[in-house]
This record gives C-alpha cells, sequence and structure tokens, in this order.
C-alpha cells in the first residue's frame, strides 16, 4: 500500500510540474488561472498521502479541506478582477 | 468597488457553501487543541466565507450583512476578551495567561480551568481576526470610494 501511495504522489509532483509550464508561459490569464487551479487540487492529494503516510489522516483532512476552500475563493477572487478589468 | 456577480453559478454555489465555510471555521476554533488550528486559522476562515460573500453579492449587500460599525464592535471585544482574561489571572494572582488561576472562581479544578481559559482566550483571538481581515477587504474593496450607507451599493 505504501508504494502504491508513494507512486501516486511522485506522479502527481510530476504533473503538477508539466501544470506548471502552462502557469508560466500559458498563453492569456484564463489559462493561467485554470493551471493554478489545477495545481491546487493536485497539493490537496498530495497532502492526503502525506497523512496517510505519517499516520494521521484526521489531521491532514483538516488542512486539505481548507486548501480546497481557499483554492476556490481565489480561483473567484482572480475571476472576479478579470471582470472588473473587462468593465472599466 | 467589488460589484455584484450575475453569475448564476458563482452566486449559487457561493450561497451552499458560506454556511458551511463558517460551520468548518468554527469547528477549527474550537477543536485548536487537538488538530491543527486555532484561533487565528478559524478567524482567518471565517473571513474567508465573508470574503467570498463580498466578491459574489458586491460591497452594498455584504454591508448590509456586517457594517463597519459591527466589524471595529467585533475586533474591540475580541482583544478584550484576550487581555481580559489575561488580566483576571493576574489579578487571581497568578501570571498573566496563567489559566490554572480561574480555578479559583470558577466550579472546576485546575487542569479543566486551563482548557476553559484556553478555550476562551481562542475564540477572542478568532473574532479579533476575522474583524479585521474583514476590515481591511472592506476598505480595499471599496476602491478609496465610500458610499453613504443609505445608497450603498447601487451607483459607482
Amino acid at each position: 500500500m505504501n508504494t502504491f501511495l508513494l507512486t501516486v504522489g511522485i506522479a502527481l509532483c510530476v504533473l503538477a510540474i508539466l501544470v506548471l509550464y502552462r502557469v508560466v508561459f500559458g498563453p492569456g490569464v484564463f489559462n493561467r488561472i485554470a493551471a493554478i487551479s489545477a495545481i491546487g487540487t493536485k497539493t490537496l492529494i498530495i497532502l492526503l498521502i502525506f497523512g496517510f503516510f505519517y499516520g494521521r489522516v484526521e489531521m491532514f483532512i483538516d488542512i486539505s479541506l481548507v486548501y480546497a476552500l481557499l483554492n476556490f475563493i481565489g480561483c473567484v477572487a482572480a475571476a472576479k478582477y478579470l471582470e472588473m478589468e473587462r468593465e472599466r | 468597488m467589488v460589484f455584484r456577480s450575475e453569475d448564476v453559478i458563482v452566486k449559487t454555489i457561493s450561497r451552499i457553501l458560506v454556511p458551511f465555510i463558517q460551520l468548518y471555521a468554527l469547528y477549527v476554533i474550537m477543536h485548536g487543541h487537538y488538530s491543527p488550528g486555532g484561533g487565528f486559522q478559524g478567524g482567518v476562515i471565517l473571513a474567508a466565507s465573508f470574503i467570498l460573500m463580498l466578491l459574489t453579492y458586491g460591497y452594498g449587500e455584504t454591508k448590509e450583512r456586517i457594517s463597519e460599525r459591527l466589524v471595529n464592535l467585533l475586533s474591540s471585544i475580541g482583544v478584550l476578551i484576550y487581555a481580559g482574561i489575561g488580566l483576571l489571572c493576574l489579578l487571581l494572582l497568578g501570571n498573566f495567561l496563567d489559566y490554572s488561576q480561574l480555578a479559583r472562581i470558577l466550579p472546576v479544578e485546575a487542569a479543566r480551568a486551563r482548557s476553559l481559559g484556553i478555550l476562551g482566550v481562542e475564540l477572542g483571538v478568532g473574532m479579533a481576526v476575522m474583524a479585521v481581515m474583514i476590515s481591511i477587504f472592506l476598505d480595499i474593496s471599496s476602491g478609496g470610494v465610500v458610499p453613504d450607507d443609505t445608497d450603498a451599493g447601487d451607483e459607482e
């Protein structure tokens, strides 16, 4: 089970680095926002895997819930900023 | 200034999500000594729910829900709770924030008084942090233009 989780974690880290390319070079702001949101979701799962490794899943579930909520709020805030830019 | 959002998806999700965020923030505050979190983190999550409300429903409607006056009052009360419990311990011949001295006035033993004291302090910290965060965000999102309370939200 540990090997499986380790593999999944490393794969998610590699995927997050791949998505980071979109954040840095992505054409347009929308690509960047979507990519940042995707990185947030991956980080959430990586946090949960950390929780399994340390044997304290209940603690890491709290952290990852906060991460998910703040990720959503950040996404809405970025979209709101774009909307305000367009109206001006 | 942050205006009301007209998007159905964002509005519906915010309306559903805001009570759960607040409930979760209260959980983080109350369980600060068992799990990660505590007064500051819970206060920030509580403020995040209001920030989501502000982003979705605009400056005016949020001002109706939680006014500047209420925010100032809450931040003052939070600091008062924190410093008050500390000074109460000082008056009961202990050190500042030495909760075990609260057992002299509460009908519980010292260990229980310690637990209750830290819970009270965390509630105060959470309240103050929430109010200050909301105050900062309200001031920033007004964009320097502070409308009157009578016609808030429906003009630039």
